[in-house]
Order: C-alpha cells, then sequence, then structure tokens
C-alpha cells in the first residue's frame, strides 16, 4: 500500500472529506473483494480481447505481440489480482469459454 | 452613503443579498419560501445583480443546488422559512460536513401541524445540530448587519461552515423598522471576494467531493467540523469588531443589556428582546437590578462567555420559543449547561412562549420579573418549567 494512504489525524484532512486528487483508484486494492479467482489458460486464449473490454475494473493486463502474420497487435499479458473483484465477468463473456470444448478463462474458488 | 430606510425585515435581508451580489442563489420560488426570494428575484430581473438564479421544485433541491453551485466555486446564498427548513434537512448536513461557506437566511416560524405560519423558532432549532453557524436577530437592522458579516465568517479558511442568519416571522420580517443600511461599495469592500477550494469545474486540478467516508475516517472528519464551530467562536468575534470599525454598530456572541450589577436577568432569543429592553429600562428606573442576556450566537454556544457574563447575577429566567417535547427547551438546556460549572450558581428555570406566533406583551414580561422576584425571595424556582400566556394554565 502506497505510503500516502496511510491512516492520518483530523488534523491534516483536506476541508470536508475532499479527495483533492483524480485518478487515485488504481491505488485501492480490491482484490480483497473476491470469493472467486479467474485462471487464464494462454495456450487457449486466441486473444480476441473480449475479457479486456468487459472487465470493470480494468484488470486484464495486456501486452504488445503480434499475429501470425507478422502485423502488431495487443496480447493477453495477466490478470492484475490487485485490481481484480472476481465478478466472473471475463469468464463469462469468453467466445471460448461459450463454445464449450476448451476454457481460455476459469473460475476458480478463493482459497485464503 | 449610509441612509435611514423604513423597510421590512424580510427587504433588509434582500437589500443585503442585493450589495453582497452572490454568484449563486438557488431558492424555491413560492411559500414557505419568503418575501427574501421575491425582493432578490426582483433585483435580478432588474439587473441590479450579476446572480445567476435556480428557481427548483422544492427546498431538499434548493439546499441540493446550493451546495453544488458552492462546490463548483461560487459564493451561494439562499432563503428559507418553517417547513422549506424542515425539507432542506439532510442537505443542510451535507453543506456543513462538506465544509460550503453557504449562507441562508431564515424567517423563524413555526412548524406544522395545526398549520401556522407566525413567529416560533422550531425550525431553526430542530436543525441545530446540522453544523450550521446560527446567528440571530432582534429587529431588522440586525439582520441587515448580520447577514453582511455571514460571509466573512463562513468563508473564514478556520471555519469554513455555513451560516444561517435567523429573525422572527412576521414580527420583524413584515414589519417596517426604519434602519440604516451601508453605501454598496462599503459593503462590497467589507464583504470581500470569496476563494474557493478544490472547485469541481477544476478540470486542471480534479478533485472528489462527498466521497464514501467509513469507520477509518468518519470520527475524524467530524472531529475537524468540531474544531471549526470552535474557531468559529473567535472569528464571530474578529469580523464583528471590524463590523464595528468600519460601520460603528457593536456585536458580540451575545448582548449583555444592563447586566451590571443586576441580580435578575431574562435569556431570549430574537425580536422578544426589544420588548424585554423596554421593560427592563422601566424598572431600572424604579431601582430595580434587572437586565437581560440576548443571544446571537447560538451555534456556536458562547458557554464560558455566557457564565462569566452572569456572574453575580442571582437569578435567571431562560425564555424558549420552541418545544422540545419531553425536553426542556433548547435554549433552556444550554444556559443550565453553561452555568453548571460556576462557583456561585444562580436559580436557573424555564418559561416556553410565542408558540405559532402567541404574543407576549411587556405586561407579561414584567410580570416574569415579579415572579422571579419572588422566586428568589423564596430560594427556590417552583416551577422550573412552565408556559407563558396559555389559556388552562
Amino acid at each position: 500500500m502506497n505510503d500516502k494512504f496511510s491512516l492520518k489525524d483530523w488534523q491534516e484532512l483536506p476541508l470536508g472529506g475532499v479527495v483533492p486528487e483524480g485518478g487515485n483508484s488504481q491505488y485501492y486494492e480490491t482484490g480483497t473483494w473476491r470469493t472467486i479467482r479467474p485462471v487464464w489458460n494462454e495456450e487457449n486464449c486466441i486473444n480476441c480481447l473480449t475479457c479486456w473490454v468487459f472487465c470493470p475494473e480494468d484488470a486484464i493486463v495486456l501486452k504488445d505481440g503480434m499475429t501470425k502474420k507478422g502485423r502488431p497487435r495487443k496480447e493477453v499479458a495477466e490478470i492484475n489480482y490487485f485490481h481484480c473483484k472476481g465478478c466472473g465477468l471475463c469468464a463469462r463473456e469468453c467466445p471460448v469459454n461459450k463454445k464449450g470444448k476448451k476454457t481460455a478463462i476459469e473460475m476458480i474458488a478463493e482459497v485464503s | 452613503m449610509s441612509k435611514i430606510v423604513a423597510i421590512t425585515g424580510a427587504g433588509a435581508m434582500s437589500e443585503a443579498m442585493r450589495q453582497i451580489n452572490p454568484d449563486v442563489v438557488p431558492a424555491f420560488p413560492i411559500t414557505p419560501s419568503t418575501q427574501v426570494v421575491e425582493d432578490f428575484s426582483q433585483f435580478i430581473a432588474d439587473g441590479q445583480v450579476d446572480t445567476e438564479m435556480i428557481t427548483v421544485e422544492s427546498e431538499h433541491s434548493a439546499m441540493s443546488a446550493c451546495i453544488g453551485a458552492a462546490a463548483a466555486g461560487g459564493r451561494v446564498m439562499t432563503a428559507t422559512s418553517s417547513a422549506g427548513m424542515a425539507l432542506m434537512w439532510e442537505m443542510l448536513y451535507i453543506a456543513a460536513s462538506m465544509r460550503q461557506p453557504i449562507v441562508l437566511t431564515l424567517i423563524n416560524r413555526a412548524l406544522s401541524a395545526p398549520i401556522n405560519i407566525h413567529a416560533d423558532h422550531s425550525d431553526s432549532m430542530g436543525a441545530r445540530d446540522a453544523g450550521w453557524i446560527q446567528l440571530y436577530s432582534e429587529n431588522n437592522q440586525e439582520a441587515y448587519d448580520n447577514l453582511i458579516m455571514a460571509p466573512r465568517i463562513a468563508e473564514h479558511m478556520d471555519v469554513r461552515l455555513p451560516v444561517m442568519v435567523c429573525m422572527d416571522g412576521f414580527i420583524i420580517s413584515h414589519c417596517v423598522q426604519t434602519m440604516q443600511t451601508e453605501d454598496d461599495d462599503r459593503v462590497k469592500a467589507f464583504v470581500g471576494e470569496f476563494t474557493t477550494t478544490y472547485p469541481v469545474l477544476d478540470t486542471e486540478n480534479p478533485a472528489t467531493w462527498g466521497a464514501l467516508d467509513l469507520q477509518d475516517y468518519y470520527i475524524e472528519h467530524k472531529r475537524s467540523q468540531h474544531m471549526a464551530m470552535q474557531n468559529a467562536k473567535r472569528v464571530i468575534r474578529e469580523v464583528s469588531d471590524d463590523f464595528y470599525k468600519v460601520f460603528g454598530r457593536k456585536y458580540d456572541l451575545f448582548e449583555s443589556y444592563r447586566l451590571d450589577d443586576a441580580e435578575r436577568v431574562i435569556i431570549a432569543i430574537n425580536s422578544i428582546a426589544g420588548e424585554i429592553k423596554e421593560v427592563v429600562d422601566d424598572r431600572r428606573a424604579k431601582g430595580d437590578k434587572v437586565g437581560l442576556l440576548k443571544i446571537r450566537s447560538f451555534r456556536p454556544f458562547p458557554y464560558e462567555e455566557i457564565a462569566q457574563a452572569l456572574e453575580g447575577v442571582k437569578i435567571v429566567t431562560v425564555l424558549d420559543r420552541s418545544e422540545s417535547m419531553g425536553a426542556y427547551g433548547p435554549l433552556f438546556t444550554e444556559i443550565r449547561t453553561a452555568l453548571f460549572d460556576a462557583a456561585d450558581k444562580p436559580l436557573v428555570y424555564n418559561r416556553m412562549y410565542g408558540l405559532g406566533g402567541r404574543d407576549l406583551f411587556m405586561e407579561d414580561i414584567d410580570q416574569l420579573f415579579e415572579e422571579n422576584k419572588a422566586y428568589l425571595k423564596a430560594g427556590k424556582a417552583e416551577k422550573v418549567f412552565d408556559y407563558l400566556n396559555v389559556r388552562g394554565g
């Protein structure tokens, strides 16, 4: 956790409970909310990026890649478990999963 | 140049608003909103102010729009009364907790039921815990002066809290009195420019207002709000001193009227103080050691200062014009608390008067001084609480 989010005394607070900066939700860990966890199976993934489009937490991390014909494209790199809340939208919308023969994203129970 | 005018209380309020020229005035355009809004909308129609007026569909929306406009970075004022204040209830807390220096004129009137539109302090006393600074006014002049001081108190960086300026409905709001208004330029210079903090419309520096605040922070925010209200006591005095230097009329957290060497004192709020002063003068002329303490700032409440002002007083009659059903009157509970630590406690007792605009006459007040004289002689207030001027006793 970033040090600037350590608990402050009342004298140090901005006026009226204001959060005086933008874009700081990236520092907030929502991963602790998860009860089920998406597991990405790279060998079955077709890199259509449907999961990336649907993810409400921007937790599908992309990297630069290449098509078989050598054209540049984005590919799934990993799942960011600091932000992933385990909603399961990625697994539900995944076209590979929908076909039913293979699983590109699997939801498993979170064990603490 | 300052001039003497004959004007209603509501007229005096709207005149001060014209001179302050706020950026935004959101208000409910019909009753229970007040003549203040009607007069002020005339100033807008006549091009005498630059204010953006938002006529909303309810008082809840009026205060919501005030909060939004203040968060956006504007100097914001509004006006209401009675049931209108009650409908603002939820948003009053939000305005104060978000530390928006909104200024509201409140014409004190009764709450229903039965339906009643006359002078009564139930509206503001019901909102006394909302976190607003409350300044009360005996007459038109005080209402006007309080309103001119209000933005500076509200906007002071050690305070940054909303202020409501209160006056009695009809008795003051609708009655014409002579008073002194000040020159526009001098008022504007006194009030000064508004400096905003974290304005929502500043897209270069985004900020979040009204975020979720749970067990880990809510109480710290309340603690800092409490401090702001404590600071307000000092700031009200500073601004009042400055007002005295500029305009020559003296104000404090409360008014001590012939309290020196007084033995028997009445404590009251708003217009009734005018009558009490008359009775005090009559009795003083006959050598009776009586006095009046008139509350100006009810929130913050000046506990220590009042205890000090009442040193040597032997009996105190506290007049309340709003019920706190199942409890003593709200002013009485504060005064008794203020006096609890006094070395030489006076007798203190409570009388409820004037609910729904019932008149209290000079002879009634004179009778009160007779009553507290008898209580003092007996060494005991026989009835700690009672109603005045009610049929059936």
